[in-house]
Protein backbone atom coordinates (compact mmCIF):
# COMPACT_ATOMS: atom_id res chain seq x y z
CA UNK A 1 0.00 0.00 0.00
CA UNK A 2 1.39 3.41 -0.93
CA UNK A 3 1.89 6.04 1.75
CA UNK A 4 -0.87 8.63 1.54
CA UNK A 5 0.88 11.90 2.39
CA UNK A 6 -2.37 13.86 2.19
CA UNK A 7 -3.89 11.66 4.86
CA UNK A 8 -0.89 12.19 7.13
CA UNK A 9 -0.91 15.94 6.51
CA UNK A 10 -4.60 16.05 7.35
CA UNK A 11 -4.01 14.16 10.63
CA UNK A 12 -1.22 16.56 11.64
CA UNK A 13 -3.21 19.66 10.71
CA UNK A 14 -6.24 18.40 12.60
CA UNK A 15 -4.25 17.20 15.64
CA UNK A 16 -2.20 20.36 15.94
CA UNK A 17 -5.36 22.36 16.51
CA UNK A 18 -5.83 20.59 19.83
CA UNK A 19 -4.22 21.96 22.98
CA UNK A 20 -4.36 20.47 26.42
CA UNK A 21 -5.08 22.65 29.45
CA UNK A 22 -1.43 23.69 29.85
CA UNK A 23 -1.32 25.21 26.36
CA UNK A 24 0.87 22.38 25.07
CA UNK A 25 0.30 20.48 21.80
CA UNK A 26 0.84 16.77 22.40
CA UNK A 27 0.74 15.04 19.02
CA UNK A 28 2.38 11.97 17.48
CA UNK A 29 4.13 11.23 20.78
CA UNK A 30 5.90 14.60 21.13
CA UNK A 31 5.16 18.15 22.29
CA UNK A 32 4.81 20.35 19.24
CA UNK A 33 5.25 24.10 18.95
CA UNK A 34 4.43 26.53 16.16
CA UNK A 35 7.30 28.96 15.78
CA UNK A 36 8.17 31.19 12.80
CA UNK A 37 10.87 29.63 10.62
CA UNK A 38 12.67 32.94 10.83
CA UNK A 39 13.45 32.22 14.50
CA UNK A 40 15.16 28.93 13.68
CA UNK A 41 17.19 30.50 10.90
CA UNK A 42 18.28 33.35 13.17
CA UNK A 43 19.58 31.06 15.87
CA UNK A 44 21.21 28.52 13.53
CA UNK A 45 23.00 31.01 11.33
CA UNK A 46 23.63 33.39 14.23
CA UNK A 47 25.28 30.52 16.08
CA UNK A 48 27.38 29.68 13.05
CA UNK A 49 28.54 33.29 12.73
CA UNK A 50 29.42 33.54 16.44
CA UNK A 51 31.39 30.32 16.62
CA UNK A 52 35.10 30.70 15.97
CA UNK A 53 35.10 27.56 13.81
CA UNK A 54 32.14 27.43 11.41
CA UNK A 55 32.79 23.73 10.65
CA UNK A 56 32.29 22.93 14.30
CA UNK A 57 29.03 24.88 14.37
CA UNK A 58 27.81 22.99 11.32
CA UNK A 59 28.66 19.67 12.89
CA UNK A 60 26.95 20.58 16.19
CA UNK A 61 23.78 21.77 14.45
CA UNK A 62 23.57 18.69 12.23
CA UNK A 63 24.15 16.40 15.22
CA UNK A 64 21.51 18.24 17.26
CA UNK A 65 19.04 17.75 14.43
CA UNK A 66 19.98 14.10 13.96
CA UNK A 67 19.57 13.29 17.65
CA UNK A 68 16.31 15.22 17.65
CA UNK A 69 15.06 13.48 14.51
CA UNK A 70 15.94 10.12 16.03
CA UNK A 71 14.09 10.84 19.30
CA UNK A 72 11.21 12.65 17.62
CA UNK A 73 10.43 9.95 15.08
CA UNK A 74 10.90 7.22 17.67
CA UNK A 75 8.14 9.00 19.60
CA UNK A 76 6.12 9.41 16.43
CA UNK A 77 6.46 5.73 15.57
CA UNK A 78 5.21 4.60 18.96
CA UNK A 79 2.31 7.06 19.12
CA UNK A 80 -1.40 6.41 19.01
CA UNK A 81 -1.69 8.60 15.92
CA UNK A 82 0.91 6.51 14.12
CA UNK A 83 -0.92 3.30 15.00
CA UNK A 84 -4.22 4.70 13.79
CA UNK A 85 -3.22 6.68 10.71
CA UNK A 86 0.15 5.52 9.46
CA UNK A 87 0.69 1.91 10.49
CA UNK A 88 -2.12 0.57 8.28
CA UNK A 89 -0.28 1.98 5.23
CA UNK A 90 3.03 0.33 6.07
CA UNK A 91 4.03 -2.99 4.62
CA UNK A 92 7.84 -2.84 4.69
CA UNK A 93 10.87 -0.90 5.96
CA UNK A 94 10.90 1.44 3.00
CA UNK A 95 7.35 2.49 3.79
CA UNK A 96 8.52 3.65 7.22
CA UNK A 97 11.01 6.02 5.60
CA UNK A 98 8.35 7.31 3.20
CA UNK A 99 6.02 7.84 6.16
CA UNK A 100 8.66 9.77 8.09
CA UNK A 101 9.15 12.01 5.07
CA UNK A 102 5.39 12.57 4.82
CA UNK A 103 5.25 13.57 8.48
CA UNK A 104 8.18 15.97 7.99
CA UNK A 105 6.25 17.55 5.10
CA UNK A 106 3.20 17.79 7.36
CA UNK A 107 5.34 19.57 9.99
CA UNK A 108 6.20 22.24 7.41
CA UNK A 109 9.85 21.27 7.03
CA UNK A 110 9.86 21.47 3.22
CA UNK A 111 8.60 19.88 0.02
CA UNK A 112 10.58 16.73 0.64
CA UNK A 113 10.75 13.73 -1.63
CA UNK A 114 12.67 10.47 -1.66
CA UNK A 115 14.76 10.21 -4.82
CA UNK A 116 16.47 6.94 -3.99
CA UNK A 117 16.28 4.43 -1.17
CA UNK A 118 18.47 1.36 -0.99
CA UNK A 119 17.43 -0.45 2.20
CA UNK A 120 20.16 -0.31 4.82
CA UNK A 121 22.56 1.47 2.47
CA UNK A 122 21.48 4.80 1.14
CA UNK A 123 18.75 7.42 1.28
CA UNK A 124 18.63 10.33 -1.14
CA UNK A 125 16.12 12.98 -0.10
CA UNK A 126 15.48 16.17 -2.02
CA UNK A 127 13.72 19.50 -1.34
CA UNK A 128 13.16 22.33 -3.74
CA UNK A 129 11.92 24.69 -1.04
CA UNK A 130 13.80 24.41 2.24
CA UNK A 131 13.20 27.18 4.77
CA UNK A 132 16.82 26.91 5.85
CA UNK A 133 18.25 27.45 2.36
CA UNK A 134 15.80 30.24 1.62
CA UNK A 135 16.45 31.89 5.00
CA UNK A 136 20.21 31.84 4.50
CA UNK A 137 19.97 33.19 0.97
CA UNK A 138 17.65 36.00 2.04
CA UNK A 139 19.79 37.02 5.02
CA UNK A 140 23.32 36.51 3.77
CA UNK A 141 23.27 35.85 0.03
CA UNK A 142 24.96 32.95 -1.73
CA UNK A 143 26.56 30.38 0.58
CA UNK A 144 29.74 28.49 -0.08
CA UNK A 145 28.42 25.28 1.53
CA UNK A 146 25.10 23.58 2.27
CA UNK A 147 23.02 25.32 4.95
CA UNK A 148 20.14 22.92 5.61
CA UNK A 149 21.51 21.55 8.87
CA UNK A 150 18.16 20.42 10.23
CA UNK A 151 17.12 18.46 7.13
CA UNK A 152 20.58 16.97 6.79
CA UNK A 153 20.50 15.60 10.33
CA UNK A 154 16.94 14.39 9.92
CA UNK A 155 17.77 12.43 6.72
CA UNK A 156 20.41 10.46 8.64
CA UNK A 157 18.03 10.01 11.60
CA UNK A 158 15.43 8.36 9.35
CA UNK A 159 18.00 5.74 8.33
CA UNK A 160 19.19 5.36 11.95
CA UNK A 161 15.67 4.57 13.08
CA UNK A 162 14.84 2.05 10.39
CA UNK A 163 18.20 0.40 9.74
CA UNK A 164 20.39 1.41 12.70
CA UNK A 165 19.30 -1.28 15.13
CA UNK A 166 17.25 -1.17 18.30
CA UNK A 167 16.19 2.19 19.72
CA UNK A 168 17.87 3.96 21.53
CA UNK A 169 21.22 2.51 20.45
CA UNK A 170 21.04 3.28 16.74
CA UNK A 171 21.58 7.03 16.63
CA UNK A 172 24.52 8.25 14.49
CA UNK A 173 24.92 4.89 12.71
CA UNK A 174 24.25 6.88 9.53
CA UNK A 175 25.65 10.18 8.40
CA UNK A 176 24.21 12.54 5.80
CA UNK A 177 25.81 15.03 3.47
CA UNK A 178 24.07 17.86 1.68
CA UNK A 179 25.30 17.44 -1.88
CA UNK A 180 23.25 20.29 -3.34
CA UNK A 181 21.78 23.33 -1.64
CA UNK A 182 19.72 26.21 -2.95
CA UNK A 183 21.67 28.51 -0.62
CA UNK A 184 24.68 27.77 -2.88
CA UNK A 185 22.64 28.50 -5.99
CA UNK A 186 21.78 24.86 -6.77
CA UNK A 187 18.30 24.20 -8.16
CA UNK A 188 17.37 22.06 -5.16
CA UNK A 189 18.70 20.77 -1.86
CA UNK A 190 19.70 17.13 -1.75
CA UNK A 191 20.70 14.98 1.20
CA UNK A 192 22.49 11.66 0.91
CA UNK A 193 22.54 9.47 4.01
CA UNK A 194 24.85 6.45 4.19
CA UNK A 195 26.33 4.29 6.93
CA UNK A 196 28.77 6.24 9.05
CA UNK A 197 32.41 5.21 8.77
CA UNK A 198 33.76 3.11 11.63
CA UNK B 1 -12.29 41.04 19.81
CA UNK B 2 -11.88 37.26 19.85
CA UNK B 3 -9.34 35.92 17.39
CA UNK B 4 -10.30 32.73 15.61
CA UNK B 5 -6.85 31.15 15.70
CA UNK B 6 -7.69 27.95 13.80
CA UNK B 7 -8.79 30.20 10.94
CA UNK B 8 -5.34 31.82 10.95
CA UNK B 9 -3.57 28.46 10.73
CA UNK B 10 -3.34 27.43 7.10
CA UNK B 11 -1.36 25.40 4.60
CA UNK B 12 -0.27 26.30 1.13
CA UNK B 13 1.17 23.10 -0.27
CA UNK B 14 4.08 22.09 1.91
CA UNK B 15 4.24 25.41 3.79
CA UNK B 16 2.38 26.26 7.00
CA UNK B 17 1.36 29.78 7.90
CA UNK B 18 0.00 31.35 11.04
CA UNK B 19 -1.69 34.59 10.19
CA UNK B 20 0.40 34.84 7.03
CA UNK B 21 3.80 34.16 8.64
CA UNK B 22 5.64 30.99 7.66
CA UNK B 23 6.01 28.67 10.62
CA UNK B 24 7.23 25.15 11.27
CA UNK B 25 6.03 22.56 13.69
CA UNK B 26 8.99 21.46 15.75
CA UNK B 27 8.93 19.38 18.86
CA UNK B 28 10.58 19.69 22.25
CA UNK B 29 13.44 17.40 21.21
CA UNK B 30 14.61 19.87 18.57
CA UNK B 31 13.90 23.04 20.53
CA UNK B 32 15.68 21.78 23.64
CA UNK B 33 18.58 20.28 21.69
CA UNK B 34 19.17 23.58 19.94
CA UNK B 35 19.11 25.44 23.25
CA UNK B 36 21.50 22.97 24.87
CA UNK B 37 23.87 23.13 21.89
CA UNK B 38 23.94 26.93 21.94
CA UNK B 39 24.42 27.16 25.69
CA UNK B 40 27.10 24.45 25.76
CA UNK B 41 29.07 26.14 22.99
CA UNK B 42 28.57 29.84 23.67
CA UNK B 43 27.61 29.99 27.36
CA UNK B 44 25.45 32.99 28.21
CA UNK B 45 25.86 34.30 24.66
CA UNK B 46 23.94 31.23 23.48
CA UNK B 47 21.00 32.15 25.70
CA UNK B 48 21.22 35.73 24.48
CA UNK B 49 21.09 34.56 20.87
CA UNK B 50 17.85 32.68 21.58
CA UNK B 51 16.44 35.68 23.48
CA UNK B 52 17.20 38.10 20.66
CA UNK B 53 15.94 35.79 17.90
CA UNK B 54 12.68 35.23 19.80
CA UNK B 55 12.34 38.96 20.46
CA UNK B 56 12.82 39.83 16.77
CA UNK B 57 10.50 37.06 15.66
CA UNK B 58 7.76 38.02 18.09
CA UNK B 59 8.16 41.73 17.30
CA UNK B 60 7.78 41.05 13.56
CA UNK B 61 4.86 38.67 14.12
CA UNK B 62 2.83 41.00 16.32
CA UNK B 63 3.55 44.02 14.15
CA UNK B 64 2.24 42.15 11.12
CA UNK B 65 -0.75 40.72 12.96
CA UNK B 66 -1.90 44.03 14.42
CA UNK B 67 -1.46 45.78 11.07
CA UNK B 68 -3.87 43.25 9.59
CA UNK B 69 -6.30 43.51 12.53
CA UNK B 70 -6.83 47.22 13.24
CA UNK B 71 -9.86 46.47 15.42
CA UNK B 72 -7.52 45.06 18.05
CA UNK B 73 -6.59 48.53 19.22
CA UNK B 74 -6.73 48.65 23.00
CA UNK B 75 -3.90 47.62 25.32
CA UNK B 76 -6.19 45.14 27.00
CA UNK B 77 -7.16 43.44 23.75
CA UNK B 78 -3.55 43.39 22.56
CA UNK B 79 -2.40 41.75 25.79
CA UNK B 80 -5.18 39.22 25.42
CA UNK B 81 -4.04 38.58 21.86
CA UNK B 82 -0.51 37.94 23.10
CA UNK B 83 -1.74 35.52 25.73
CA UNK B 84 -3.97 33.56 23.37
CA UNK B 85 -1.37 33.42 20.61
CA UNK B 86 1.20 32.01 23.08
CA UNK B 87 -1.29 29.31 23.93
CA UNK B 88 -2.38 28.64 20.36
CA UNK B 89 1.23 28.16 19.27
CA UNK B 90 1.61 25.43 21.87
CA UNK B 91 4.01 27.58 23.87
CA UNK B 92 2.02 27.38 27.09
CA UNK B 93 0.12 29.71 29.40
CA UNK B 94 1.17 33.26 30.11
CA UNK B 95 -0.54 35.85 32.32
CA UNK B 96 -0.18 39.56 31.63
CA UNK B 97 -2.02 40.76 34.72
CA UNK B 98 0.68 42.93 36.32
CA UNK B 99 2.13 44.72 33.35
CA UNK B 100 2.12 48.31 32.10
CA UNK B 101 4.05 50.53 29.68
CA UNK B 102 6.95 50.82 32.16
CA UNK B 103 7.18 47.10 32.77
CA UNK B 104 5.98 44.83 35.53
CA UNK B 105 5.73 41.16 36.28
CA UNK B 106 4.51 38.26 34.16
CA UNK B 107 3.79 34.72 35.30
CA UNK B 108 3.79 31.54 33.26
CA UNK B 109 2.53 28.44 35.05
CA UNK B 110 3.15 26.11 32.10
CA UNK B 111 5.25 26.25 28.95
CA UNK B 112 6.48 24.15 26.06
CA UNK B 113 10.07 24.95 26.91
CA UNK B 114 9.74 24.04 30.59
CA UNK B 115 7.85 20.82 29.86
CA UNK B 116 10.30 19.94 27.09
CA UNK B 117 13.44 20.73 29.07
CA UNK B 118 12.33 18.79 32.15
CA UNK B 119 11.23 15.82 30.01
CA UNK B 120 14.49 15.73 28.10
CA UNK B 121 17.18 16.93 30.48
CA UNK B 122 15.63 17.25 33.94
CA UNK B 123 16.16 20.02 36.48
CA UNK B 124 18.35 22.99 35.64
CA UNK B 125 20.43 24.93 38.11
CA UNK B 126 19.64 28.31 36.55
CA UNK B 127 16.62 29.83 34.76
CA UNK B 128 16.41 28.71 31.15
CA UNK B 129 13.36 30.27 29.46
CA UNK B 130 15.35 32.40 27.00
CA UNK B 131 12.79 31.94 24.26
CA UNK B 132 9.87 33.08 26.42
CA UNK B 133 11.83 36.07 27.72
CA UNK B 134 12.57 37.27 24.20
CA UNK B 135 9.06 36.50 23.03
CA UNK B 136 7.63 38.66 25.85
CA UNK B 137 10.02 41.54 25.12
CA UNK B 138 9.10 41.62 21.43
CA UNK B 139 5.36 41.35 22.06
CA UNK B 140 5.33 44.12 24.71
CA UNK B 141 7.33 46.47 22.49
CA UNK B 142 4.65 46.17 19.81
CA UNK B 143 1.76 46.38 22.27
CA UNK B 144 3.08 49.59 23.90
CA UNK B 145 4.29 51.02 20.59
CA UNK B 146 7.97 51.00 21.52
CA UNK B 147 11.03 50.08 19.45
CA UNK B 148 12.42 46.58 19.59
CA UNK B 149 14.79 46.20 22.52
CA UNK B 150 12.92 48.75 24.61
CA UNK B 151 12.14 46.19 27.30
CA UNK B 152 14.52 43.99 29.22
CA UNK B 153 12.96 40.74 30.38
CA UNK B 154 14.62 38.78 33.18
CA UNK B 155 13.47 35.49 34.59
CA UNK B 156 13.37 35.71 38.38
CA UNK B 157 11.98 32.22 38.98
CA UNK B 158 11.92 29.29 36.59
CA UNK B 159 10.08 26.00 36.61
CA UNK B 160 13.11 24.41 34.95
CA UNK B 161 14.77 24.86 38.36
CA UNK B 162 11.61 23.40 39.93
CA UNK B 163 10.12 26.74 41.01
CA UNK B 164 6.32 26.76 41.25
CA UNK B 165 5.98 28.87 38.10
CA UNK B 166 8.10 31.02 35.85
CA UNK B 167 8.17 34.68 36.89
CA UNK B 168 9.46 37.28 34.46
CA UNK B 169 10.41 40.81 35.46
CA UNK B 170 10.05 43.43 32.75
CA UNK B 171 11.92 46.73 32.94
CA UNK B 172 12.80 49.40 30.41
CA UNK B 173 16.34 49.50 29.10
Amino acid sequence: MAIDTDKIVHAVMHGSRIREEKGIIPLFGVYLSMIPVDFYNKISFGFEKQMQQPDEAESLLVNAAQECGYATFAGVRSSREWAEVVQPMISNDKDQIYSFVSIAIAFGWGDLGVRELIPGEKLVMRASDSYEAKGYWDAYGRADAGKCYMLRGVAAAFMDLVYGGEYPDGCFRYKALETHCQAKGDPYCEFVARKAAG
Amino acid sequence: MIVNWPEKFARKGHEIFLSGLPIALHCHHYNMNLQKTLEASLGSEGGLLIYQAAEESSYAGFTSFLRDHPRINTIKSKLELASTSFQYCGLGIINFTQIGPDGGKIASPHSHHVTGWLAKFGKRESPGCFFTRGWIGGALAVIYNKPIGYYLVKEKECKMTLARECIFEVTTV
